[in-house]
């Protein structure tokens, strides 16, 4: 039998995995599988992928945001005040991206720069960002003029005949991939995460991809949630909330199968994690059936990041000499 | 005089290399006894078979007229031998005397009894009193100053009832000279109990100032066991015991011109490491700087590579004074250190060789600033990877899947493709096998026709070996700085080991 080339592995297991889960939910509804779902999971996606891939950024640097679902939500909110104020919609998003940016940019220098721990203080400033979401309204959701500024049309506008939601998605992950796999930062991002000590030895400036990073991850995680809101048709306080299991699963499950945080392992993880929340949708299972299952993923990702499983696991398909630098994709 | 421990034909093989052979040892009760050797040489291999954190593979260990097997540390601190470790593990948030008694809190032992803090704190009293010590039990360790944490583990060391042996791992490594001496007398009061001491340390003055016999291992040896007071001050004798007879053979022949002056250093200090230290390097040469471990080396190679900014003095890159913010400066400048942990320092093990080998320089390899030309970096890499001779040549392979000594080619092969001008190399050669040892001598003698390099080691053979200018770093200052042509070895060596005084008396 001709083996497969050690890169193609990990992607045949994932094929094959999701195409499991794929006939199983296709054959539990009819629905599932009818092309507006399909192109429903995919614009779903999207703004859980924007945010799953800021995500990557921080996990790549071997730090943890917690606070990005609540910074996506003032995002949300900043961009809302601004298209119910009567700005144009272009300068709503960039505020709203602005916002999180900020955010993420006091997270970077507190955990990069001053050594604060990086869970504690990312719920820390996350839940500021949470708080001040609810000074522009009370907390009330925002849709004055949503109909009327065009706003909707971040959700509804094709783009050669592609939704743009998809669209940018495909945007986001390819500028992503380049960055991380074609350029000398992306080396630097991890270079960083994985021996900060020698990195900097290396004339790394460790502290700055740190910055970076946690500054991608909320300025993406907010225009996630702008995408959200326009396909929602109103700004809420709440519209980020629902980021940090999905991002975490995309992450982590892609992390698990091709052995390091990558633009593409994000992205397929993204892929497995919507078709299970949309799915459950479909068959109209609770919600909280859905996000038991979704965390049930998580830790079964983790588990299998171990090497001692991984090499275990891995041992079946290839030849322990592959193994070696295999799986990046 | 009473023996309070013997050890006869002791051995211990890890892999091919015999650790110890054969060796015999005695410790009477009451005496300090001080264990020599360079790093390498066994010692810690056998105080760590003496305190249960290894297994000999051979040989016998009599305590108090018995012969016992010892297995783990427990059954070490029952047969009575109870030691300290170099950084010893005590809980921040524990008092000191909860920290002596840790696990040992009640009688019996058991895990969810309770016990009297009242009861626990007198009998830490009693037994710093017993030893004829005044320090503050009650107080949480993180209050607690270097000497006084010192002391906590000596006390946790010598709670148990039956101590018969301590072992101490070079204690005084962090402290000042005022603490040594109360650490001194409690080992001077620990002695006069009947307490045999087994003394770890690379400081000759210490042995000539607190103990009775000592024993100098090499290469997993025990060379010669002899009273203090018969040996000569300098430590000359004992300087000759370590070293053994030279390893000239893996070291280049010597073939120098010396060029302009490419890094010097006008008498540069920092904070209280080292202080006054001068230097220059020329292009063509190598400079060698022995020291041992506190003796200011670390700092010094931080320091030379931007890592750490000098408190005082100045830095000179070709005749012009730079301030080296960071380890990025000092590449720009030139300047390339191969640091001398290379797992923490030096790799980044799961990315491969061409990652690694590259990441110095990457901008070599860009285009527009940061696209990747990938062939290039490939091919870059995969032909400075057969400069260095790496083993085997994958530039694909993880460089955590690589022997010691491989690494270390894989972080010249790093530097090389900085294309720097200056080499530092902090203990080249630390956890690197004879053969691959030669190799790396033979790039650095090769690098040096083109460039300025600086050998900095706790190894004094190496030094001597490599260098055409010798510089030795003891307690923070320079006390030797000569043509390697013009020393011995010896002198090196109780340069480095002794300082001043010792070559004074030489």
């Amino acid at each position: 039998m001709k083996s497969l080339s050690p890169r193609l592995v990990p992607l045949t297991i994932f094929v094959a995995i999701y195409a499991i889960i794929f006939v199983v939910f296709a054959s539990m509804s009819s629905a599932f599988i009818r092309p507006t779902n399909i192109v429903e999971i995919l614009r779903g996606m999207s703004a859980n992928g924007i945010a799953a891939l800021g995500l990557t950024f921080v996990i790549i640097t071997r730090q943890s945001d917690m606070g990005f679902p609540w910074v996506a939500s003032l995002g949300a909110m900043t961009m809302g005040h601004f298209i119910a104020s009567g700005y144009d919609v272009p300068v709503a998003i960039f505020m709203g991206v602005l916002v999180g940016l900020a955010w993420g940019a006091v997270n970077g220098i507190a955990i990069g720069l001053f050594k604060l721990p990086d869970m504690i203080t990312t719920i820390a400033t996350g839940s500021i960002a949470f708080a001040l979401g609810y000074l522009y309204s009370n907390g009330d959701s925002i849709y004055d003029n949503f109909m009327t500024s065009g706003i909707l049309r971040l959700n509804d506008a094709r783009f050669l005949g592609v939704r743009l939601p998809i669209v940018l998605l495909a945007a986001f992950f390819l500028v992503g991939w380049f960055i991380l796999d074609r350029t000398r930062f992306g080396r630097a991002f991890y270079a960083t995460g994985e021996n900060r000590r020698s990195a900097r030895l290396s004339g790394i400036p460790v502290q700055i991809y740190v910055i970076v990073a946690f500054c991608l991850c909320s300025a993406f995680a907010s225009f996630g949630a702008i995408l959200s809101s326009a396909s929602a048709g109103m700004a809420d306080v709440r519209t980020g909330i629902n980021f940090l299991m999905p991002a975490y699963v995309s992450v982590f499950l892609g992390n698990a199968m091709f052995g390091r945080p990558s633009a593409g392992a994000t992205l397929l993880g993204a892929l497995f994690t919507e078709t299970m929340i949309d799915g459950f949708t479909v068959l109209n299972v609770p919600f909280y059936y859905g996000d038991a299952i979704e965390s049930v993923v998580l830790v079964l990702a983790l588990l299998s990041s171990k090497p001692e499983l991984r090499d275990a696991f891995r041992g079946l398909f290839i030849p322990a000499r592959s193994m070696v630098g295999g799986g990046r994709l | 005089m009473e023996i309070a421990l013997s050890a006869r034909g002791i051995c211990k093989r890890f892999a091919a290399i015999d650790a110890l052979r054969d060796v015999d040892f005695d410790l009477r009760a009451g005496e300090v006894h001080a264990l020599l050797g360079v790093n390498g040489a066994g010692k810690s291999v056998f105080v760590k078979i003496l305190s249960g954190l290894l297994r000999k593979d051979a040989g016998q260990i009599v305590v108090a007229g018995a012969e016992i097997e010892i297995g783990d540390p427990h059954q070490a601190e029952l047969s009575g031998i109870a030691s300290v470790q170099q950084r010893p593990e005590l809980v921040d948030d524990l008092l000191g005397y909860e920290n002596i008694y840790l696990g040992h809190e009640a009688p019996g032992g058991a895990e969810f009894q309770s016990f009297d803090r009242g009861a626990l704190e007198r009998r830490a009293l009693s037994l710093s009193e017993r030893v004829g010590l005044k320090v503050d039990v009650a107080r949480p360790l993180r209050a607690m100053t270097a000497i006084e944490r010192e002391l906590i583990a000596i006390l946790q060391a010598l709670s148990s009832e039956t101590i018969r042996v301590l072992i101490l791992d070079e204690p005084t490594s962090v402290l000042t000279e005022a603490e040594k001496g109360v650490l001194f007398s409690l080992i001077r009061n620990v002695k006069a109990k009947g307490v045999g001491v087994i003394y770890i340390t690379h400081r000759l003055d210490e042995v000539f100032e607190i103990a009775d016999r000592f024993t100098v291992f090499r290469g997993g040896r025990v060379v010669a066991t002899d009273v203090v007071g018969r040996v000569n001050r300098s430590g000359e004798r004992i300087a000759e015991l370590m070293l053994g007879a030279s390893l000239g053979e893996v070291y280049p022949a010597k073939v120098t011109r010396p060029g302009d002056v490419l890094l010097s250093a006008e008498s540069i200090s920092y904070g209280g490491a080292f202080t006054d230290v001068s230097f220059a390097v020329r292009r063509g040469e190598v400079l060698g700087i022995f020291g041992l471990l506190g003796s200011g080396l670390d700092e010094l190679s931080k320091v030379m590579y931007g890592d750490l900014s000098p408190s005082d003095g100045r830095l000179l890159v070709k005749g012009d004074a730079v301030r080296l913010r960071n380890p990025k400066a000092a590449l720009r400048r030139g300047i390339f250190m191969v640091p001398g942990d290379r797992w923490a320092e030096g790799l980044t093990p799961t990315q491969d060789v061409a990652f690694n080998i590259t990441l110095a320089n990457l901008s070599r390899v860009s285009l527009f600033g940061g696209l990747l030309r990938r062939r290039l970096a490939r091919k870059t890499s995969a032909k400075l990877a057969a400069l260095v001779d790496l083993q085997p040549p994958d530039t694909w392979r993880a460089a955590a899947t690589f022997s010691g000594g491989n690494q270390q080619k894989v972080v010249i092969a790093k530097g090389l493709f900085t294309e720097a001008e200056i080499y530092i190399f902090v203990e080249p050669t630390v956890g690197v096998d004879i053969g691959a040892r030669a190799k790396i001598y033979a790039l650095i003698r090769e690098l040096a026709a083109t460039s300025a390099v600086v050998v900095m080691s706790s190894d004094c053979d190496e030094v001597f070996g490599l260098s055409d200018v010798i510089l030795a770093l003891h307690k923070g200052r320079l006390t030797l700085d000569a043509p390697t042509a013009q020393v011995s070895r010896e002198e090196v060596m109780v340069a480095g080991l002794v300082g001043q005084a010792g070559r004074q008396a030489l």
